[in-house]
């Protein structure tokens, strides 16, 4: 059964190993480019206040560089792709082509149980999706690995495109969590393609509800998987540097807590009461350099008794989320493929 | 070796028609003891016919005594078909004119000498329905 | 005395409100080829798929060769089965179709498949499905028969063929029969052909068995009685009506009866098979008539 698995996988097996081979290449001819930048930027072995510093000018300079920024996304807007089109193209016609052509009628009187077809078919097809995604993530990790110790070592930029592993988007393309997303996507495609019969029915209400997934789980479940910290940060230096979005007063860095995750921020007065708006008197004209704060907004918001409360993560919760977060996935993925045996069995008109 | 036909609109059962075949072949000595007979396998190959026909065929030959099965070998001829004497075949020949041309003076026409020799053949012979 | 090939004992399928196949009970002896006629949708399809453990049973039992239907590797290897329309991997070649059949099944015989194929003059690397109808179901034919089974069930195998394809496939079939002595049943509409293949029959009509039993006793007990007008209730309890046709004059009936018809007011014809299995697929559905006399050989 698994060389048979594997004479009818071939064909997408090799359109995958050539997506990731075009993508390595694209990674190996830049990566050391990327990698010779930071060795410039400074950032190895400095101490203190000095990182941060060095590494946002290295960030800026990436930013500047043209295909960087645009292969940060696309990176990240591949590798959370992977998971489901492996779940569409992989997933849905697994069972559904069979139930469709009547195949399966010729797959079940041969000599080997339901079962044991299922179990191989799912076990190969979705370990070889699992695969292909965290491939795609470790290759693209190796080439990001520059950016990312750079913001770890504090570096920010204004534009909100590097956002460290623990961003609300890039988090599902780091560490194992893509593991998680590969097998659900995978054995989401099998179980709606069981259920429902049909091969592209099944890919579009794949589609449908795994996209719904990757939005609601950062926003919704990923916050509470774990109780947040609290700080509150005052003093004119937060307000003065370029670690919070004027426009909004909320935090884009905790101060010394680099790559934490932010849930939310905002301002509060002395009496711990949330501030909409900065108060008229703070909000001068903009420094010449059009970037950063007004001149005295940080001195005049303390001295009214502003201070921002920021609700985050700290970095150090990385792995335990990715854990909970793979898990809860992989969870899934089992309670899916179970849906596909129950399917699958006897009861099958 | 003979080669079997069959008519499939005859309404006569396949096994009957084998029979009949080697019945006929052995009366115009096409077939002589010791000679084979076809295996099933190329009875079917011909035919596609059930294979089983053909040994329910080959049963009741041997039944009648006219073949044997040779486990391994085949299915051989022993004997001819019995009482075909020309001299007892002549006799009856000349009873049968006889009883024709009396039948003929009595005002029978040949509908009802076919009705009454199919009633008596039948009656005799008991062969299908019982 | 041979165990049964298929014995069903009250045997049922519905989906959701319509009975499928009700109250089926048989008992096919083995070493047979049979026969099952039915018009369309009369659960024809639907028994062979209980038996091959396509379907579970929602009342009754199924056991094929003395076991439950596709109870492990074991017993699906016994049983050979082309399914109606003979699917096939159509973007699978011909060849890897055979390294299925070697790779799915414990008793496969690749001696046999191989030559089958080369045989039939079917080329090895042509795709599945660009076959010819005929040619793909002498391919499924192929597979059910290299894996060695016991019993061989195949639903429909000629129902898409023309007349050359037809015979050739049955040819086909009944040389296999007689190298591996094996069992068959197998479904068609085509009369003529099961008349020319078939030792034993079943007629499925409205999801119930009309009627089973060896093809030379069923004939020898059908017969169709002509004379005098007269009503059927007329006849002797032990003559079965199944069939009657009357004019002002004139009464004609086919009956079933196990003993002999001494009546000398019959004009009695025997009955082709033809005859027979359309005026059991004639007769109205009769739900009361489920206990008939049975006349299954027992030798």
């Amino acid at each position: 059964m698994i060389r048979f698995t594997w004479l009818q996988f071939r064909m997408q097996a090799g359109v995958a190993l050539a997506a990731l081979c075009a993508f390595a290449v694209v990674l190996v001819v830049t990566g050391p480019h990327l990698a010779s930048l930071y060795a410039a930027s400074g950032i190895t072995g400095c101490h203190g206040g000095t990182c941060a510093t060095a590494a946002s000018g290295f960030l800026s300079r990436v930013d500047a560089t043209s295909p960087y920024t645009l292969m940060y996304t696309l990176g990240i807007g591949l590798i959370l792709a992977a998971p489901v089109i492996t779940g569409i193209f992989w997933g849905a016609p697994l069972i559904a082509r069979e139930l469709e052509t009547g195949t399966c009628r010729l797959a079940w009187t041969q000599g080997i149980t339901r079962t044991r077809w299922l179990v191989v078919k799912l076990a190969l097809t979705g370990l070889a999706a699992m695969a292909v995604t965290e491939a795609l993530s470790l290759m693209y990790a190796w080439w990001a690995d520059p950016i990312a110790r750079a913001i770890g070592h504090g570096g920010t930029i204004s534009s909100i495109q590097f956002t460290g592993p623990f961003g609300l988007v890039a988090f599902a393309t780091h560490g194992i969590a893509p593991l998680g997303y590969a097998a659900f996507a995978f054995t989401l495609g099998t179980a709606t393609g069981a259920l429902i019969r049909r091969a592209v029915p099944a890919m579009a209400v794949t589609l449908a509800i795994f996209a719904a997934v990757q939005v609601a789980v950062p926003l919704w479940v990923r916050p509470h998987l774990l109780p947040p910290d609290r700080t509150v940060v005052s003093g004119p230096s937060f307000f003065q540097a370029a670690s919070m979005s004027v426009g909004t007063l909320t935090a884009t860095t905790v101060p010394s807590r680099p790559g934490a995750w932010i849930l939310a921020s905002g301002p509060i007065n002395a009496a711990g009461q949330p501030v909409t708006t900065a108060p008229a008197a703070c909000v001068g004209p903009p420094p010449a350099s059009g970037k950063g704060a007004p001149t005295n907004l940080g001195a005049c918001m303390a001295s009214r008794g502003i201070r921002e409360a920021i609700t985050y993560q700290p970095a150090s919760r990385y792995w335990p989320f990715q854990w909970l977060e793979t898990g809860i996935f992989l969870a899934l993925a089992l309670a899916l493929a179970g849906c596909c045996f129950w399917r699958v069995g006897r009861r099958r008109t | 070796m003979i080669e079997f036909q069959l008519d499939e609109g005859s309404g006569v059962a396949t096994y009957v028609q084998l029979v009949q075949q080697v019945h006929q072949a052995l009366r115009v000595r096409m077939l002589e003891p010791g000679d084979q007979l076809p295996t099933a396998q190329q009875v079917v190959a011909k035919l596609a016919i059930n294979p089983n026909t053909v040994h329910k065929a080959y049963r009741e030959l041997e039944r009648e005594g006219l073949v044997r099965a040779r486990p391994g070998l085949g299915t051989f001829v022993i004997r001819p078909l019995s009482g075909t004497d020309a001299a007892t075949q002549a006799r009856f020949l000349a009873a049968m004119t006889d009883w024709l041309r009396s039948a003929r003076l009595a005002g029978l026409d040949p509908d009802d000498i076919e009705a009454i020799y199919r009633t008596a053949f039948r009656a005799c012979f008991a062969e299908g329905a019982a | 005395m041979m165990t049964a090939v298929i014995e069903t004992s009250g045997l049922g399928k519905r989906y959701r409100r319509a009975w499928a196949l009700r109250d089926c009970t048989l008992a096919i002896p083995a070493g047979r080829v049979v026969g099952l006629v039915g018009p369309n949708g009369a659960g024809k399809t639907t028994l062979l798929h209980l038996a091959v453990g396509l379907l579970a049973p929602t009342s009754g039992s199924i056991r094929v060769l003395g076991a439950s239907p596709a109870d492990g590797p074991a017993q699906l290897g016994r049983v050979g089965f082309v399914a109606q329309d003979t699917p096939v991997y159509a973007r699978l070649s011909v060849a890897q179709h055979l390294r299925m059949g070697a790779w799915l099944n414990p008793n496969w015989d690749r001696e046999i498949a191989e030559s089958r194929i080369e045989q039939l003059g079917l080329d090895p690397r042509q795709r599945a499905g660009t076959l010819s109808g005929g040619q793909r179901a002498q391919l499924a034919l192929t597979l059910a028969i290299a894996k060695k089974p016991e019993c061989l069930i195949l639903d429909e195998p000629v129902a898409s063929l023309d007349p050359v394809a037809r015979r050739e496939f049955l040819r086909s079939l009944m040389e296999t029969v007689a190298a591996q002595g094996l069992s068959v049943v197998l479904t068609s509409h085509l009369i003529a052909d099961l008349e020319r293949v078939c030792d034993y029959l079943v007629v499925l009509v409205a999801s119930r068995v009309q009627v089973a039993g060896e093809v030379s006793e069923l004939l020898s007990s059908h017969h169709r009685l002509s004379g005098a007008r007269r009503d059927a209730s007329s006849l002797p309890a032990n003559q079965e009506v199944i069939e009657e046709s009357h004019t002002d004059k004139q009464s004609t009936f086919l009956v079933r009866t196990g003993d002999p018809i001494h009546d000398p007011a019959w004009t009695v014809r025997p009955v082709t098979l033809d005859d027979l299995v359309i005026a059991y697929m004639s007769r109205p559905a009769n739900p009361e008539r489920t206990h008939r006399p049975r006349l299954e050989v027992t030798s």
